[in-house]
């Protein structure tokens, strides 16, 4: 047992060529892309998944004191601003910055740099909408006709539900979104635990019973993609683009990084055009680059338009409390002016 | 014998106590207190109870009437075994797209009962019913000469089940009842899945403290109350004696409906996963074994494959040596439940801060398999143990073997049967992922039950069919393991 302790220690200080990656548990990168990346530098890429994008980030902040991994990518706009408050990541300038999309730089220190962005949003069965009326504006959502068909994920165990909900407080406002949350309960929406269960348990493409489900704008995409040439169009569609929440995904080199050079070539080679140009068929979201083909099947994923955002900052002071007040309300049958006057 | 306990603490204390100690050294704080005011988290904490109590009722309930039908030999009686354990090994997801594909708001029986207690128990049934079976046979086994003694001596057969069966079977029962209330006391997925989110138990509010909102005094307040909740519990079932019993074996054949009736009460049981055979698409399972959109097929069984041979290599004598230190002290068997009690995340925080440098190594995922594979074994293998007359020990010192020998030579073989249930619970916990929850994943380890979850992180048809195509791959491969398992050499009958 020691033995081999003190042999993995000596691996561990040994090849300082590995560089670790922590990631989210959706990274998913193209094998040949990983071992080119491998050769040309003589690095060694070692990915670690650390759940999803919130969990992933607290698990770097936890481990400050002695790192866990060089680099970090994954966590987005909602976090950035408990990434950079921790003061785990260190500034890099990278080349690739001035090929990136502007409206993505988010961290003006140039700590967390943006890789890839999309948007969580209500999809809708199509066949299920064939010959009944869409709702026409996210209020009807609450109406009960609506709400019965809906299903969303908890925000507390769900990153696209944490997403959803932001929506929700960015189109209702602070005043307006615990009453529209109520108007859901009472019209009977489900709340699911997360996106694999809302999605395949529950939206009626895959037998469930609820014909609008909250995912992503590249998921009807992703259903033409993998459905091995059944669908021409997709299944589904998107809804209310008012209503869609946008993301962005960072990457930042962690301080305490034993092979700084290293770490910063894995950041280019992530801003790179190849892997940019994988990651919308790898892992759904589209890339941060200008100048990034997007793969043929993104037609059916247009960027929404007018979709809604919210400060980084806001997001961070309020996380806690949105889902405390939406669970009060949507989990426990609270009314919202309990809920509102409990704030005081 | 003693350095049998020394290795299982030493295991303990690196793989489990240091780790802990650090997550919880971060807990001292504000906030500590304010948890265990908040009526909050009590709800949650009642809720655990009543669903861990009733679980364990239930399941008792069922699984002793079946643990008596089991000592008979009869046709397939290896297969409704092998397949009483399959649930354990599923992922969570599969099972509850099962269950709502029967009993949900669209379900085949047209009942909806989602979002009841009622469908909870039944998934808390279906998941725990092959555990306490496991645990309850090779002491029933061993039954038949007691039994028959009442009756010779003039008790009638049901007097003669409560006044001398029961009573020698209450270690067993208290055994098998302890694990499933911790199970169904520290679920995280299941009530969630299939109830939504008022069903989270407490172990849902520690792992979102722990995990989201690094709450550290929260979560420690909420940690120690599971485990002074389930110290309790088994500090309880330790005040129960045990008798020594002569081994038993096999009774001889009933009749036809017998294996019929049994049959009948399986495919009852499993229907919510007749579904995902029903389903087998032969397509996906070929398209998954080489995809090139997620890990393949092939390299998933792979994975699967050696981690639960090397897994096991360590959970067997770690378990062994548990088993045989507990028979002896109380204390270590209060000990050795331990990482049944403790949050999982807290533990794979622990992990991070403990041992930096051994992130992402084979010795760690191994080491967190066996922490939560080896307690099952062990829970298997105590009760027959105990049950064990200690004269025939006795027998072998006096003839010269020495206390390891005699364990080794006359104990472990006498104790056979329970043996290859506690193994087959090991493997169940190994093929399930329950260490998988510890420890930070590396793409490449990725196994069947991460297959699964990969393919259905990801919209779309084909990831859709190939994970059901996977489900049911991983339950066929347990299923023929378990049934190859119980066979053993033979022993069985």
């Amino acid at each position: 047992m020691l033995r081999i302790f003190a042999l993995l220690v000596l691996l561990a200080f040994g090849f300082a060529q590995e560089i670790t990656v922590l990631t989210h548990s959706s990274f998913s990168l193209d094998k040949g892309l990983i071992a080119r990346f491998e050769r040309e530098t003589g690095l060694k890429l070692r990915f670690l998944k650390g759940g999803d994008a919130g969990e992933t980030l607290n698990r770097a902040i936890l481990t400050k004191a002695a790192p866990i991994a060089d680099v970090i990518y994954g966590f987005d706009n909602t976090f950035l601003s408990r990434a950079l408050e921790a003061d785990i990541i260190l500034p890099y300038r990278s080349r690739e910055i001035q090929n990136l999309k502007a409206t993505l730089l988010l961290d003006p220190t140039f700590r967390a740099l943006p890789v890839d962005y999309g948007w969580v949003s209500l999809n809708y069965d199509r066949a299920y909408f064939k010959d009944r009326p869409l709702p026409k504006a996210p209020a009807d959502l609450a109406r009960p006709e609506y709400a019965r068909l809906l299903v969303v994920e908890n925000p507390a165990t769900s990153s696209p539900g944490l997403a959803f909900l932001m929506a929700t407080v960015a189109r209702f406002g602070e005043d307006g979104y615990l009453d529209f949350w109520a108007k859901l309960r009472d019209g009977g929406v489900r709340v699911a635990k997360g996106w694999s269960e809302a999605y395949y348990t529950h939206f009626t493409p895959y037998k469930g019973d609820r014909p609008l489900v909250v995912s992503y704008t590249t998921s009807p995409a992703a259903e033409v993609y993998y459905s091995e040439g059944k669908y021409q169009e997709p299944p589904t569609g998107n809804l209310f683009p008012e209503l869609a929440f946008f993301q962005v995904e960072f990457v930042g080199i962690l301080k305490g990084t034993r092979n700084l050079e290293g770490a910063r070539r894995v950041v280019d080679w992530l801003l790179s055009k190849p892997v940019q140009e994988n990651i919308p068929t790898e892992m759904w979201m589209y890339p941060a680059r200008r100048d990034a083909r997007l793969p043929e099947v993104f037609r059916f994923a247009p960027e929404p338009l007018g979709s809604v955002r919210l400060d980084p900052k806001a997001m961070a002071q309020n996380r806690e409390r949105w889902i405390e007040e939406w669970t009060k309300v949507v989990l426990q049958g609270q009314s919202p002016e309990a809920v509102r006057q409990g704030r005081r | 014998m003693a350095y049998g306990g020394f290795f299982v603490l030493l295991f303990l204390g690196l793989a489990l106590f240091y780790p802990l100690f650090r997550i919880l050294a971060l807990g001292v704080g504000e906030g500590f207190a304010q948890a265990l005011a908040n009526p909050y988290y009590w709800e949650r904490y009642l809720w655990s109870l009543e669903y861990g109590l009733l679980s364990a009722l239930l399941t008792l309930s069922l699984a002793l009437p079946l643990a008596f039908l089991f000592r008979r030999r009869f046709p397939f009686r290896g297969v409704f075994l092998a397949l009483s354990t399959l649930p354990f090994v599923l992922p969570t997801p599969v099972v509850a797209l099962g269950f709502l594909a029967l009993l949900g708001p669209r379900g085949l029986l047209g009942v909806d009962l989602y979002g009841t207690k009622v469908l909870l128990l039944l998934a808390a049934l279906f998941y725990n019913l092959g555990l306490a079976l496991r645990i309850l046979l090779p002491v029933a086994l061993n039954l038949e000469g007691p039994l028959q003694a009442a009756r010779v001596l003039g008790a009638s057969s049901l007097r003669a089940f409560l006044r001398v069966g029961l009573p020698l079977l209450l270690p067993a029962l208290g055994s098998a009842g302890l694990l499933v209330f911790v199970y169904a006391f520290s679920a995280f997925g299941v009530p969630l899945l299939l109830g939504g989110a008022r069903y989270a138990t407490l172990e849902v509010e520690v792992y979102t403290l722990l995990a989201y909102r690094l709450a550290f005094p929260e979560a420690s307040a909420l940690m120690l109350l599971e485990i002074l909740t389930l110290g309790l519990a088994v500090a309880l079932y330790l005040r129960l004696r045990p008798y020594p019993l002569p081994p038993g074996g096999l009774l001889p054949p009933p009749p036809w409906a017998y294996t019929l009736g049994l049959g009948a009460f399986f495919l009852l049981l499993f229907a919510p996963l007749w579904g995902l055979f029903l389903r087998l698409d032969l397509g996906a399972l070929a398209s998954a074994w080489a995809s090139e959109d997620f890990t393949p097929l092939s390299v998933a069984l792979e994975n699967s494959l050696r981690f639960t041979l090397l897994a096991l290599a360590l959970a067997l004598p770690l378990g062994i040596a548990y088993a045989a230190a507990a028979r002896r002290s109380p204390l270590m068997d209060l000990l050795g439940l331990f990482p049944l009690m403790v949050s999982p995340v807290a533990v794979g925080l622990g992990y991070l801060l403990a041992y930096p440098n051994l992130r992402g190594s084979l010795p760690l995922l191994l080491a967190a398999y066996a922490l939560l594979a080896y307690p099952l074994l062990a829970r298997a293998l105590l009760p027959a143990l105990r049950s064990l007359s200690p004269s025939l020990l006795e027998a072998a010192r006096v003839l010269g073997a020495t206390p390891l020998r005699a364990f080794l030579r006359v104990e472990i073989p006498l104790v056979f049967p329970a043996l290859q249930s506690g193994l087959a619970l090991a493997l169940a916990a190994i093929l399930g992922e329950f260490g998988a929850t510890l420890v930070l994943w590396r793409p490449e380890w990725t196994t069947l039950t991460l297959a699964i979850y990969e393919r259905l992180g990801r919209p779309g048809e084909v990831p859709y069919k190939e994970a059901l195509a996977i489900a049911a791959l991983l339950a066929l491969i347990s299923g023929l393991l378990f049934y190859l398992l119980d066979r053993g050499r033979g022993r069985w009958g």
